[in-house]
């Protein structure tokens, strides 16, 4: 058994610990090939999307990858319509993880450490708009909005209040799924400390609890924020023409002209998620934003 | 502390409901009128929508596609995300930071970028093609766009990066010292993966699993898009119904048999897991 020398199980090709070269078996290659196909496969779409947002095509359609001749003419053809639906996605996914964070850090507190009976059955309450295909949620607010707004006359679909619901319920349980997580983990002794040092109840609060749950704030605020940001299926029935969040503005490109200063406008909001995520690493680090999740 | 945590439950619990029943409630009443047209809807309530999509054959197979389709794309995508996730948990290095990226940015883009890179790579004089046919692999253009792979591949993009991300953290809470433990008494590698990774990590997978199922069900962007007006899911119905033709009785019917399928679905598996690791305990 050579094998029984490596006891590290990881990758040996990748992890490039120097315990002198041995042949990697053929397992660790396929390992190795089957992980970066994968990557390939993930990553390739968005890539052809920067690369030939440089193609210097003439016709419309004729957009191909790899680019021929490099310009920046489709950057500078950006519809105004793009950035302003860019501008209503931003501010919305970012009172969305704000709103989600509100509401479900204190569902998550309250169902950690309430002495309610039945908590598994709140817990999978507070699930259920995870379980609920998106469309059928975009559908059911739409009909609410219009039964609402028959019975009162005030009319929220296409309105940011009748959108800012409806992305709401469907990111709540994420946080709601991060910070129970992370409670469940939680060490009540430094609350005690804190405590019996004479600490009052809200400053414990303040000062152990509340930094101790955060990185599983951060994770549901990030999850919240993806939801919201990414969502065509929900946006699609609450929004209207002049009042449309960006993946669904790109939705309706693809329908009815292809123009590529869709993918120049594509390439911005990629590398705009790109430096979104330095900056997450940087503040809170992707490791334990991802890995408090559940 | 002798603070009442339960009260804190209260105005979530409270917004939480009212969102919950009151949209369920409205659209499930309103899948029980039948249009009118221009999107009035009767008053009476009725069961008529419900015999329409009962009897029509089309509407049977595209309930029947859509649930196929998204068992498919999962499948896939658990195939190639969990070797993924376990690679990146199990990296000591930076680069493991840099792969994790890599997912994270995958998931924050939406679809829709996705779905245009697509549409290029696939394009009949696109760069795949061109290569394909210059190496002699094919000998016309190969494209997924307008059937059904296509829309696979589209549900594939959509899920994959919350798959691995999901399966990332399942794989975090396997301890590596079991996996030494095997390796040590002599297991080998496709031993420690049967006998010790799959089975702690399977009832994450199968949370994980119906997650992107569920995901894949509520989608209709890939469908719609990718699929060139030939596929014909249950979202895209609902789309079509509610947006294009304005007849939310009936989109309301759709989107009803989909959440009771879903939901159906969701039960059985995880009564069929219940019942499976019952008979394996009785058996090991």
């Amino acid at each position: 058994m050579t094998r029984a020398a490596t006891v590290d199980p990881g990758v040996p090709l990748l992890a490039g610990r120097s315990r002198g070269w041995q042949r990697p078996s053929v397992a660790a290659i396929a390992k190795v090939l089957w992980v970066s196909w994968a990557y390939i496969f993930l990553l390739a779409p968005m890539a052809v999307v920067i690369g030939s947002s440089f193609d210097g095509a003439t016709v419309y359609s004729g957009v191909v990858f790899p680019p021929q001749d490099l310009t920046l003419q489709w950057y500078k053809q950006i519809p105004a319509t793009h950035f302003r639906a860019l501008g209503l996605s931003l501010m919305l996914a970012l009172s969305v993880a704000f709103g989600a964070c509100l509401l479900g850090i204190p569902a998550a507190l309250g169902m950690v450490r309430g002495k309610l009976p039945g908590k598994s059955l709140f817990l999978a309450f507070f699930r259920a708009p995870m379980q609920i295909p998106a469309v059928v949620t975009g559908v059911a607010f739409l009909r609410l909005y219009y039964v609402v707004g028959d019975a009162t006359g005030l009319f929220l679909n296409a309105t940011f209040i009748g959108l800012y619901l409806g992305h709401l319920f469907v990111a709540t349980p994420y946080v709601i799924g991060t910070v129970v997580s992370v409670l469940q983990r939680f060490n009540y002794r430094l609350e005690e400390a804190a405590l019996s040092m004479g600490a009052s109840p809200w400053r414990t609060f303040r000062r152990v609890t509340l930094p101790t749950i955060m990185p599983g704030v951060h994770a549901g605020a990030l999850y919240a924020f993806m939801v919201s940001f990414s969502d065509v299926p929900i946006a699609m029935f609450l929004t209207a023409p002049g009042f449309v969040t960006y993946p669904v503005e790109l939705f309706f490109g693809i329908e009815t002209d292809f123009n590529p200063s869709v993918l120049a406008s594509a390439s911005l909001v990629i590398l705009f998620s790109l430096i979104a995520l330095l900056l997450v690493q940087r503040v809170i680090g992707l490791d334990t934003v991802v890995h408090s999740r559940r | 502390m002798n603070i009442r945590w339960d009260y804190l439950l209260i105005p979530s619990f409270v917004v939480s409901f009212v969102l919950l029943a009151a949209s369920q409630l409205t659209f499930l009443r309103g899948s029980l009128s039948s249009d009118l047209g221009l999107g009035m809807l009767s008053p009476t309530i009725g069961a008529g929508n419900y015999e329409v999509l009962f009897t029509d054959e089309f509407y049977l197979r595209s309930l029947w596609l859509t649930v196929k389709v998204s068992a498919i794309a999962t499948l896939c995508t658990l195939l190639m995300s969990f070797p993924v996730a376990y690679v990146i948990a199990r990296m000591r290095s930076r680069w493991a930071m840099v792969m994790l990226a890599g997912v994270v940015v995958s998931s924050f883009v939406t679809i829709v970028i996705k779905v245009y890179g697509l549409i290029v790579i696939f394009a009949a004089d696109g760069g795949f093609n061109k290569l394909m046919m210059a190496l002699g692999v094919l000998d016309q253009p190969y494209t997924i766009i307008g059937n059904v792979t296509g829309v696979v591949v589209g549900l594939m993009q959509f899920t994959m990066g919350f798959g691995v991300l999901l399966l990332y953290s399942v794989v975090r809470t396997i301890p590596t010292s079991l996996e030494e433990a095997a390796t040590i008494h002599g297991a080998s590698r496709p031993r420690v993966f049967w006998r010790v990774i799959l089975p702690l990590s399977l009832p994450g997978v199968i949370v994980g699993s119906l997650m992107m199922f569920n995901m894949c069900m509520g989608a209709f962007t890939s469908a719609s898009l990718l699929g060139g007006g030939r596929v014909f899911t249950l979202p895209v119905l609902i789309q079509r119904s509610v947006i294009v033709e304005t007849k939310y009785g009936m989109g309301a019917t759709f989107a009803a048999v989909l959440l009771v399928s879903v939901i159906v679905i969701n039960l059985v598996s995880v009564f069929l897991v219940k019942r499976l690791r019952a008979a394996r305990l009785v058996i090991a």
